[in-house]
């Protein structure tokens, strides 16, 4: 009788395995798959390195307004406040964030800040390579996390003197 | 006045008979919201928060303005108040923009508060709000519309507290809005009071715009140190790359001795901690050029020469300049250093007061000075000579609001009309220089009368005041520079016929008073002691102090022309400037200077070291006042240090014990003289005062509050309560110079320093807030104010 | 201009009507609107050194109350309400026809100096709107016809 069981037991096993042999794999191929994320794939949720937003007309949304960095339980945001002038104009309210850090040696990922922002300046994006031997890089600067310029601006997104006269953004994107 | 009972929400309570509702509610713990009442300020009933019902009466009533009646049945937590709140806020955010984000109150701002506390956060209201351009009425004002809730309170404290009167409000219904005195500027005293006192971010401070949030900086309450006043400033600190920054002065909690006030100075004038020019590092002057050293070097290099001329020429050789503006503990560590140490009695110090003979005039009088909230509370006041507003802000302020809310009689005496005249019950114009005259006069002097008499104040009119005056019991006396030596023997004379008659005798910076206590003077130690009679320090101290009277500050300039002195020890000092010396007459001496800028001293010094500020270090400072208060340490320069430490490592390099300079970690178990008796000379007798007072002993030699231990121990007057001391609180000293009546003090060498409101001495010309109001005569372009001082 | 002798005469004439100089703020600057027609920042200044005021104060005074110019006016003030029975009733002609006429928006003063047109809340006769008062003149139910009529009288 306890063979004719064991047998029972293998052949309920062997036809699972079977099966998962002939269906298609759920295994990401992570970093050996195709396209620009090597065949990482997200839930649109996901919370990876942050991108600061800019607004329609390509303006940085972000005022420093230092609610992210309240919110933050571990003490990762570091900004210095500058106010816009009629030749400087970075942000599309009175004042903006001249330097904005977000130390990944800290940052948890919790989404507070995200939570926190007034202007939605700041969300999650689903950048997630950012493992590094040096730990002073992992300090990542406004520029780096700065969200590339509208296209429907092209190369005529200019938003002050300083860039028109000149040629470069005043901040980099 | 009998009691009035009322009952508020259920809760049955006496009390006074005229207080305000608003108050009555408090004062059991319930909170009415309110934005346009405060205490202090005359009612308005502009903003219509303090809603609540009152029985019998058809409508809502407004608690700021109702005063208190017999049997009065007030809700205030009822639906109806809760909904009339709400609307009222509703009403208010008509057309304030919610920018909070990029607004500097945020976070400390009581629109928000009480929006989070009633809703009305959503508003009915479709309309678009009426926006206006941000405008900048002065270096340190800044004007937003829109965001004003028009409760008045900036008109008020302006004309009503600061007596300047330069807001104003122009029409009415939603057009109406604040103006300033010119159409689009200020001209006023810039004290900032309508941005601390306004319930919104209508009004901001160009210092600390957009520089961070309040929850982002770290609150330090410490004492003001520009003036004599001792204003309690709390400092906004912030991490900087060179420490801690500090970004923003305030007095949030109110809690000093200054209330609600604060002058331009004690708000915007830290500047200068973090001015370019600061020295970050020890210098030394080799081949004519200062160039950086390490701490080591330097210590290693004064030490070698001060020996080698202590050696040679003896410790008369060496002088030593205090400052008006370290802390008690290093004053007292200073004098000690040089009548141990070096064993000199050349010491002195910038003096802007007749500080000893003060205390010589009061001799054996109990509890004969006011302190600083006196003079608020004083039923009359008598001012001779000075002039508070520009020179004494917060005792202009005391007084003023003394005579606003408590009707003081004010007497004013002053050879210039002095803006407090206008709160004077009477104003005495008297020649200049005749001050002294005026004190005879007062003292019984008949004769005097005749130098004063002119025009229209005749020698009746004299006699009528002085009889007046005779007339005012617990008068307070506050007289400046004008008076010295004799003349205040003749005041304190006057004053003594005087029942409950108290003084304040008015010094100039920030810790002139405490220099002068510490005994910063050739022939005074600590508590006005001769030199001659220091028997008891020479105990205490185990150390034989030197007896005879040393050189004062402008000897030591001669003897250095000369060639007798050898070496100078200048802290915090630059007599060059003040005393407008002629720099030659010291290329000879060698001098050590601590200081924070290359000033006109420090120029001439072999060996620089780079000092802490007031704002920088802890320890006490001593009002002009005698008031008592603790410094904390708020802003850093991780490469400077503070003078008590720097001193103490020169000490040591000198091959000083420093235990005979500071006590600390004595002996390990309080003998309280049972065994041995305390007269026998083994007890150990600062370890039985700390025992006394529930005291630890301290562990380092670099703790400032083991010198306070010896200060509070030693010095007459100081013995006050710790606890107080260490809550933040002022503690009133008395200057009681129990020694002798008649000191030496050589009075004609007291030199005020004429500081107005937007000046400092030397701190003023590196701070940028106060050189850029148009208000400063001697303002000058940041760069230009620079440069003058680095060549 | 410093305050005439008359004038001065006149505002210190208040004083013993008063507990105190500054309540005669509003006295005062009837006294010198009645000379002057208006007041101006000078003659602002005056009032305010003689009733120990300061600028600030008697400027919020002024900007107050709508009766008292801080501006030069015409020789005949047109008050049009716009308040809500009057705007019911017809403010809105009345005022394209005013306008038309004199040649003068809502607060500008016609070309020859002889009419200021000002907006006004409420005269008090809302129960014969639309209304509208030349100087201490009230007139009643007017419509744009009557209104051009009365304007006549006034030179």
């Amino acid at each position: 009788m306890a063979v004719i069981k064991d047998i029972a037991a293998i052949a309920k096993g062997m036809s699972i395995t079977l099966k998962e042999m002939f269906s298609p794999t759920v295994v990401e191929n992570y970093p050996d798959g195709p396209g620009p994320l090597k065949g990482a794939k997200f839930q649109e949720r996901f919370r990876g390195v942050h991108v600061l937003q800019r607004d329609e007309n390509g303006l940085e949304k972000c005022v420093a307004c230092f609610l992210c960095a309240a919110a933050c339980p571990s003490n990762c945001i570091y900004i210095e406040a500058a106010e816009n002038t009629t030749e400087q104009r970075i942000s599309g309210a009175e004042r903006y964030a001249q330097v904005y850090n977000i130390d990944y040696n800290r940052c948890i990922f919790c989404g507070y800040c995200v939570e926190a922002c007034p202007t939605d300046a700041i969300t999650h994006g689903h950048g997630f390579e950012i493992a590094s031997l040096n730990a002073t890089s992992l300090v990542y600067r406004k520029e780096q996390m700065l969200a590339p310029l509208p296209a429907h601006l092209g190369s005529n997104a200019v938003f002050n003197q300083a860039e028109t006269e000149t040629g470069t953004p005043a901040v980099r994107s | 006045m009998p009691d009035v009972n009322i009952t508020v929400d259920g809760k049955k309570l006496a009390v006074p008979a005229g207080t305000l509702l608003i108050e009555a509610c408090k004062s059991v713990g319930i909170e009415v919201p309110s934005f346009c009442y405060y205490p202090g300020l005359s009612l308005q009933g502009a903003c219509r928060m303090c809603l609540v019902k009152i029985e019998k009466m058809p409508k809502l009533q407004t608690a700021c303005t109702t005063v208190v009646t017999e049997g009065m049945v007030v809700s205030t937590e009822i639906d109806e108040v809760r909904q009339a709140r709400k609307a009222m806020l509703e009403l208010l955010l008509a057309n304030h923009p919610l920018d909070c984000p990029v607004c500097d109150a945020g976070g400390e701002c009581e629109l928000q508060d009480m929006t989070f506390s009633y809703g009305a956060a959503e508003s009915k209201l479709i309309d678009i709000k009426n926006h206006k351009d941000e405008q900048q009425w002065s270096p340190v004002v800044y004007f937003d519309r829109p965001r004003c809730i028009m409760c008045y309170r900036c008109v008020r404290i302006c004309g009503e507290g600061m007596d300047v009167w330069a807001l104003g409000t122009a029409n009415r219904g939603s057009a109406q809005l604040i103006m300033p005195n010119h159409s689009d500027y200020l001209e006023c005293e810039e004290c900032g009071m309508c941005i601390d006192i306004c319930p919104v971010g209508a009004l901001t401070s160009g210092a600390y715009r957009y520089k961070t949030r309040p929850w982002e900086m770290k609150h330090v309450g410490t004492v003001c140190t520009h003036c004599a006043d001792g204003c309690k400033t709390t400092l906004g600190v912030r991490r900087s790359p060179t420490g801690m920054q500090i970004v923003r002065g305030d007095n949030r909690d109110k809690s000093g001795i200054n209330g609600d006030f604060l002058c331009i100075k004690g708000r915007y004038a830290f500047d200068f901690a973090s001015h370019d020019h600061r020295i970050q590092q020890p210098l030394i002057r080799r081949e004519g050029r200062h160039v950086p050293a390490s701490y080591d070097q330097a210590y290693e290099h004064i030490a070698l020469r001060l020996k080698e001329i202590r050696e040679q020429h003896g410790g008369h050789a060496i002088g030593v300049i205090g400052s008006t503006r370290t802390s008690n503990e290093e004053s007292y560590l200073l004098q000690k250093f040089a009548r141990l140490l070096l064993g000199t009695n050349n010491i002195d110090h910038h003096r802007t007061a007749d500080f000893p003979s003060f205390a010589g005039a009061l001799a054996r009088k109990k509890d004969a000075t006011a302190s600083m909230r006196d003079v608020f509370n004083a039923p009359a006041i008598l001012l001779i000579g000075n002039d508070p507003t520009e020179q004494h802000p917060l005792l202009a302020w005391q007084i003023r609001n003394n005579v606003r809310l408590h009707r003081a009689r004010l007497y004013v005496v002053n050879s210039s009309p002095i803006k407090l005249r206008r709160q004077a019950a009477s104003f005495t114009q008297i020649p200049a220089g005749s001050e002294p005259q005026l004190a005879a006069f007062l003292a019984g002097d008949d004769s005097a009368a005749n130098a004063l008499a002119s025009g229209e104040i005749t020698r009746e009119a004299l006699a009528a005041l002085r009889d007046k005056l005779r007339g005012e019991p617990n008068l307070i006396i506050i007289f400046g520079s004008e008076l010295r030596g004799s003349s205040i023997d003749s005041l304190v004379r006057f004053g003594a016929a005087i029942s409950g008659a108290k003084f304040v005798c008015l010094g100039d910076y920030a810790n002139s008073r405490g220099a002068a206590d510490m005994g910063l003077y050739p022939d005074l130690l600590p508590g006005y002691v001769p030199v001659g009679s220091g028997a008891r320090f020479h105990e205490e101290w185990g150390a034989p102090v030197p007896t005879e009277p040393g050189m004062n500050l402008l000897q030591m300039v001669d003897a250095a022309k000369a060639g007798r002195l050898k070496a100078l020890y200048i802290v915090g000092a630059n007599p060059v400037a003040r005393y407008n010396l002629d720099p030659f007459a010291l290329s000879k001496t060698f001098i050590v200077a601590h200081d924070m800028f290359l000033t006109e001293t420090a120029l001439l010094a072999e060996v620089i070291l780079p000092a802490a500020n007031a704002y920088e270090k802890s320890g006490t400072f001593t009002n002009t006042c005698g008031d008592l208060q603790l410094l904390k340490k708020a802003g850093d320069i991780t490469t400077v240090k503070s003078d008590f430490e720097m001193l103490l490592r020169v000490a040591d390099r000198l091959g000083f014990d420093l235990r005979q300079l500071v006590p600390f970690r004595q002996a390990e178990r309080a003998d309280l003289g049972q065994s041995r008796g305390a007269q026998s000379g083994e007890a150990d007798r600062h370890a039985i005062w700390l025992e006394a007072h529930g005291l630890e002993p301290k562990l380092s030699p670099f703790d400032p509050i083991a010198m306070l231990d010896e200060i509070q121990r030693l010095v007459p007057g100081y013995d006050v309560s710790r606890v107080e001391l260490l809550a933040g609180n002022d503690q009133h000293t008395s200057i009681e110079a129990g020694v002798a009546s008649s000191i030496a003090s050589q009075p004609e060498l007291i030199l005020p320093a004429n500081d107005t409101l937007f000046t400092s001495g030397t701190l003023g010309r590196y701070s940028r807030t106060l050189n850029s109001v148009i208000e400063n005569p001697r303002r000058a372009p940041a760069d230009k104010a620079d440069r003058e001082v680095v060549v | 201009m410093p305050l005439s002798a008359e004038e001065r005469r006149e505002i210190e004439a208040e004083f013993p009507r008063y507990p105190t100089r500054r309540a005669v703020c509003i006295d005062a600057m009837k006294i010198v609107q009645r000379h002057r027609g208006w007041i101006s920042d000078e003659s602002l200044e005056d009032i305010a050194q003689l009733l120990e005021m300061s600028l600030d104060e008697l400027d919020g005074v002024a900007t107050f109350y709508n009766l008292l110019f801080r501006k030069p006016v015409g020789r005949h003030v047109v008050l049009l309400c716009d308040s809500v029975s009057c705007w019911i009733m017809g403010y809105d002609r009345l005022r394209e026809r005013l306008c038309s006429k004199l040649g003068a928006r809502l607060g500008e003063t016609t070309a020859d100096g002889r009419f200021t047109l000002l907006p006004i809340v409420c005269l008090g006769a809302c129960d014969h709107a639309p209304a509208m008062m030349v100087d201490e003149d009230l007139h009643r139910d007017l419509d744009p016809e009557k209104a051009e009529q009365a304007l006549e009288n006034y030179k």
